[in-house]
């Protein structure tokens, strides 16, 4: 799949967890979901399963970098990787 | 003061900063002489605004050397309520950490709470003219702040007496060895991470390692923070063991020891797979409640399977379990249920609190006769072994945090065109539980909807947002018109819930 579907994809779920008075729009791919509001802490696990379901991947025995989560690109990284 | 000699080092394994016992005494001196410089007096409550810090803990240790009531805060908390609670408390001061905000600096200094800055507290101190005046044992040490943030606040008070009881029973029933290097990632605001996880082994001289609470980068790098630390303990809430599972590596060192899991029911499944990722089968489902300072059964029982609601032996408490829920019959009056058979749990224990805050009106709605009503329901089994099987108590455990619906209640119930309402839990496959909102307001429209929730959002702390409304043309009573919470979730998940997303569109 081409990073633009797996783009459309993510966004499609990161609207659908974000907090709601914070929009999608109002934050760039390369910043800080956490800190720029659009989800609280803990849904970082929410991205986890997502990622899980949608994309089959399996997070290793040998742990994930927390950096690998943290923006749109980053997350969008960690699928491409894991596709290839 | 201290439990043993003095209290253990303490470390930042984020910051890597790490004090010696005989640097945090220096630590502690400078503040003592710094807030005796401030005036901060014997008696006084003081409020930390913050926490997980090494300042945290030498400034609590200097204000009880000064005979000052310590009151940790959630530092989510909006300013709002952090007023609320320094009004409740009669606060004499405010400490924050470096630059505290303006605007809550003003509202403190209107009701004339001195703001202070622990560092600018401890820098360049006077010298010590006196000695401090220390504590009697019977001195107020402790309020943490369990419900009431935005409105009638119930703090659970504590004296120095009911917590040396609390430490010392943990001491004799756990022992030291396996707290010898203690990994604290809880909140210090309350009681399980404050009295128990961090203050109870590093007082008694073990080594704290304290990280930011509820942090998800340091939870993903658990495995690797307990191999380079070599931590013998942690505790934690299944929330967070969740996320640890899913991301964390686990430890390679076979440095840990035991494991506890607090505030949150553990099911069996969870807790198997705790026992394989930490490498220890020494992972105790420890069962705490503030009014008794955290802590106070758990499965120290030898060899055993886990089960869900397992709890196990009390530690310095005798746990006995009624049928009947009244706190006019504790245990000795009223009638206790026979093994295997579920009833009302007490625990009757030298830790108990002395009383809620200014709230003798609920410290008598639970506790008889030296006797606590916990609002847990279980039973003890043909082993003697303490098993939970819920809670009658009115709260909602998100992912460990407690959230009190009458906190959301008080100050939704304060917008104008919201007629009726209830707060309630919902399931939520992360957390366990999370906020409901169902509302009774005839103008539902996207304008007076996102100014409830800016409303909301201005009073509540995060946690304690409503993720999911729901908008009722009742909300349905008993006879005797009270709410039955449960019965409203149930009409709650026969309607669709508020489409918020929707409600917000491009409106930030």
């Amino acid at each position: 799949m081409s990073r633009d579907t797996n783009r459309e994809r993510l966004l499609r779920f990161l609207d659908a967890i974000r907090r709601p008075e914070t929009p999608l729009a109002a934050i760039r791919e390369d910043e800080n979901l956490i800190r720029a509001g659009l989800i609280d802490s803990l849904a970082v696990l929410e991205i986890i399963v997502f990622l899980e379901t949608e994309f089959e991947i399996e997070f290793p025995a040998t742990g994930l970098d927390p950096g690998h989560l943290t923006t749109v690109t980053a997350i969008l990284d960690l699928i491409d990787a894991h596709a290839r | 003061m201290f439990l043993g000699a003095a209290p253990g080092p303490i470390h930042e394994p984020l910051t890597g900063r790490r004090l010696q016992p005989q640097d945090v005494q220096a630590e502690v001196q400078r503040r003592v002489a710094g807030y005796l410089a401030r005036g901060v007096a014997r008696g006084e409550r003081v409020l930390l605004g913050f926490g997980n810090r090494v300042e945290f803990f030498a400034d609590l240790l200097a204000l009880w050397q000064l005979g000052v009531c310590v009151v940790p805060l959630d530092a989510r908390l909006t300013h709002f309520e952090v007023e609320t609670l320094a009004r409740a408390a009669k606060a004499r001061a405010f400490v924050g950490f470096e630059a505290v905000d303006g605007e809550l600096a003003a509202r403190l200094d209107g009701l004339g709470v001195a703001v202070l800055d622990s560092v600018e507290v401890a820098r360049k101190p006077p010298a010590l003219s006196a000695t401090p005046p220390g504590f009697a044992l019977d001195d107020e040490a402790l309020i943490l702040f369990t419900s009431g943030t935005t409105g009638n606040p119930k703090g659970v008070v504590h004296t120095h007496r009911s917590l040396r009881a609390k430490w010392t029973a943990l001491g004799q029933a756990l022992g030291l060895e396996k707290f010898r290097r203690t990994l604290c990632l809880l909140p210090t605001h309350f009681g399980h991470g404050l009295i128990c996880n961090a203050l109870f082994p590093w007082l008694s001289g073990q080594e704290l390692f304290v990280l930011p609470p509820f942090t998800p980068e340091a939870v993903m790098r658990l495995g690797a923070l307990i191999d380079e630390h070599r931590i013998t303990f942690l505790s934690s809430v299944p929330a967070i063991w969740r996320l640890a599972l899913k991301t964390a590596r686990p430890p390679a060192g076979g440095t840990l020891e035991r494991v506890f899991v607090g505030s949150a029911p553990l099911s069996a499944h969870l807790w198997q797979e705790i026992r394989g990722w930490s490498g220890t089968r020494d992972v105790c489902n420890a069962y705490g409640i503030t009014e008794t300072g955290s802590w106070v059964a758990g499965t120290t029982v030898g060899e055993f399977e886990p089960e869900d609601g397992l709890i196990g032996v009390p530690w310095g408490a005798i746990v006995a379990v009624t049928k009947g829920g009244s706190v006019d019959h504790p245990p000795g009056t009223g009638e206790l249920c026979a093994p295997g058979e579920s009833g009302f749990v007490w625990l009757n224990t030298p830790s108990l609190m002395k009383g809620y805050l200014d709230r003798e009106d609920l410290t008598g709605q639970c506790v008889r006769g030296g006797w606590f009503l916990t609002g847990d329901l279980g039973f003890l089994d043909a082993r003697g072994w303490l098993v939970l099987r819920g809670r009658v108590r009115d709260e909602i455990n998100k992912g460990g945090t407690k959230v009190y619906p009458a906190d959301v209640e008080a100050v939704a119930e304060r917008f104008e065109g919201v007629q009726d309402l209830c707060c309630f839990a919902v399931d939520d496959p992360h957390y366990g539980q999370n906020v409901g909102l169902a509302l009774v307001m005839p103008d539902g429209s996207p304008e007076r909807l996102r100014r409830l929730h800016a409303w909301l959002r201005l009073h509540l702390a995060e946690h304690q947002m409503p993720v999911r409304w729901y908008r009722l043309d009742q909300i349905p009573r008993t006879s005797r018109g009270k709410v039955n919470r449960d019965h409203i979730a149930e009409a709650c998940g026969r309607v669709a819930p508020v489409d918020l997303r929707g409600v917000f569109g491009d409106h930030p």
